[in-house]
């Protein structure tokens, strides 16, 4: 038995770090510059159809070898330290499709045990896992009498039972109604959180990722778009709002008369379009003690996940 | 009664696990087990065992009629009691229709329910998975070759009509046993390769049996209604595993007619490598999470 408590060892502080990846299906290439740093925590990504979502979980996974550059998850290289690496990997597919007559129990027992779980322990935690996705008193029930939604979640418990370091979910809200949605976004919330599993999921639904995720990655061309913490991103599109209770007309003036773009929008003026906040601090500041106006709230501009993917993606 | 001060409340729930992990080993017996089980119908409902049973059942009532006749009129069958090798043609049918059954369950499943994928999402990798896939698949096959020849074997043994001396008896059971598993694992990897090329299973079950029918039906009319070389017989897959247990058990009023040795087994041993190129080269061709 070789231990795997190499939970804290990894070399590096990334849980994924990808650098000019490319990878090609004979003539399609669907990777040609991939580079992010994933760090620890909830990693929502994002794709349009056909993106290669899917096919990086495969290289995450040594399951598909890239055509260059350079992965690391886990520390390790997937091409180099497939088996081991998986070891240490959970991982949901998006396809609904579980063995129909096998009890859900047995299912995650067995997906336990080969991910190098003894025995005793793969039944124990399958047990365990299976609570904790809310099926503790279904687990004997076979899977092809379950709901699209309880499958969802035994495949949630199979990728967690074994202990990973890292679960990989594809689509996991995929088939769900609103209410199974948010329970299943809050139960990959409660790992990533509660039981320091690091997460990557990928999601059509941007509400979805922009409500659980820490961090993003966006995919378009093969090349990554925008990659980084949430927050970060949607301040990226740069400009400003200002909320004041007075003197909104007087404040613009002022502002305008700096060359600083402003749009008043009832009571709060947006202001400086794609310039950094940094750049436009100083103008505020003095405009609004010109004005002798209550400044009640000045802050970045807050783009949606949707506007950020829409511009990264197609531009808009 | 219970001690009121060491009672207390045990509830671990999910927990992050940093204990000892098995190695790939590990995992390759649990597909191994698993899929013996699903080939039994093992943890299944009733109506995944009846089939499984029925056919091992099959397999097993020649020997308890010619040990119940040896019984009954000992000395009359005397002279069959050196005919072991027969007894792979009498349970052909068996055979043939467990591979039928078991083959594509045990392969086709797997990839038509995403466990393949999951499989591969785990330390195991496609030689790995295949390797516990054959391995189950011979050992369930075992069941209908192996042990009922050694159960008729057994039984002549018991009733005084088995062979003479101890040394002799280890030697047939070892043959046995040996030629068991070779049929085993003729049938096993005809039947892995079918069901690696086709993803329903009722299609692989309909190939597996017209593929041993039609080779003996065509190989028969070509030999004995076109005067074609009589080494074609040993493309007859129902024929040719028992012809070469009798090469085995050196019986020959079992051998194919005309057929040499060196052809019998160079064919059984073609047989098995292309069977098994079938399989590798299909399942480098799927790709998961792709």
């Amino acid at each position: 038995m070789d231990t795997a408590a190499a939970r804290d060892t990894s070399p590096s502080p990334s849980v994924i770090s990808a650098s000019a990846v490319s990878k090609s299906w004979g003539d399609h290439q669907v990777f040609r510059d991939f580079t992010a740093e994933i760090p620890k925590g909830i990693t929502g990504l994002l794709g349009s159809n056909g993106a290669g979502k899917t096919t990086l979980f495969g290289m995450l996974l040594g399951l598909h070898h890239r055509s260059g550059g350079q992965l690391q998850v886990l520390g390790q290289d997937p091409n180099t330290a497939g088996p081991e690496l998986r070891q240490r990997i959970g991982y949901s597919p998006e396809h609904h499709d579980l063995p129909t007559d096998v009890a859900a129990q047995d299912l995650v027992r067995h997906i336990a045990e080969i991910h190098g779980l003894p025995k005793r322990e793969a039944t124990t935690r399958s047990s365990d896992a299976l609570w904790l996705v809310g099926l503790g008193e279904e687990r004997a029930r076979p899977i092809g009498t379950m709901s699209t939604g309880q499958r969802q979640r035994v495949k949630l418990a199979q990728a967690i039972a074994h202990g990973p370091s890292l679960v990989i979910l594809d689509e996991p809200t995929d088939g769900l109604d609103p209410v199974q949605r948010d329970d299943m976004l809050e139960l990959i919330r409660d790992i990533g959180t509660k039981y320091d599993i690091d997460v990557v999921l990928s999601s059509h639904l941007l509400e979805e990722v922009e409500r659980i995720a820490d961090n993003v990655v966006i995919i378009a061309g093969g090349t990554t778009a925008a990659a980084g913490p949430i927050q970060e991103l949607r301040v990226g599109g740069g400009g400003a709002v200002v909320v004041l209770d007075d003197q909104h007309e007087q404040v613009a003036q002022g502002l305008r008369a700096r060359g600083i773009e402003v749009n008043i929008d009832r009571s709060r003026l947006l202001i400086g379009g794609d310039e950094p906040i940094e750049s436009i601090a100083g103008a505020v500041r003095d405009v609004v003690a010109e004005a002798d106006a209550s400044l009640r709230r000045f802050a970045p501009i807050q783009q949606s996940l949707e506007d950020l993917f829409l511009a990264e993606v197609h531009g808009e | 009664m219970t001690d009121s001060t060491s009672a207390e409340i045990y509830d671990r729930g999910y927990r992050v696990y940093d204990g000892p992990r098995t190695g790939t080993g590990t995992a390759v017996k649990s597909v191994f087990f698993a899929s013996v089980q699903r080939a039994l119908g093992l943890r299944r409902k009733f109506r995944y065992k009846i089939a499984p049973v029925l056919t091992i059942m099959f397999a097993y009532i020649p020997a308890l009629i010619f040990v119940g006749l040896a019984i009954v009129i000992p000395g009359d069958l005397s002279g069959e009691t050196s005919d072991y090798s027969g007894y792979f043609g009498i349970t052909g049918i068996a055979v043939m229709l467990f591979t039928a059954f078991v083959a594509p369950e045990l392969m086709i499943n797997d990839r038509r329910t995403g466990m393949f994928g999951l499989y591969l999402s785990s330390p195991l990798e496609k030689l790995h998975y295949l390797v516990a896939k054959v391995g189950a698949l011979v050992s369930v096959m075992s069941l209908v070759t192996v042990l009922p020849s050694l159960f008729f074997v057994l039984g002549y043994i018991l009733v005084g009509n088995g062979p003479d001396g101890f040394g002799n008896t280890l030697e047939v059971i070892a043959k046995i046993i040996f030629t068991g598993l070779i049929v085993a694992m003729f049938y096993s990897l005809i039947g892995m390769a079918i069901s690696t090329v086709t993803n329903r299973q009722g299609v692989a079950s309909a190939i597996i049996i017209m593929f041993f029918l039609t080779s003996a039906f065509l190989t028969n009319s070509l030999v004995f209604e076109a005067d074609a070389p009589d080494w074609i017989l040993a493309l007859s897959f129902v024929e040719l595993p028992v012809d070469v247990a009798a090469r085995i058990f050196d019986e020959a009023q079992n051998q194919l007619d005309g057929v040499s040795t060196s052809v019998s087994m160079g064919t059984l041993v073609g047989v098995l490598a292309v069977s098994l190129a079938t399989i590798w080269f299909g399942y480098q061709r799927i790709e998961v999470t792709k």
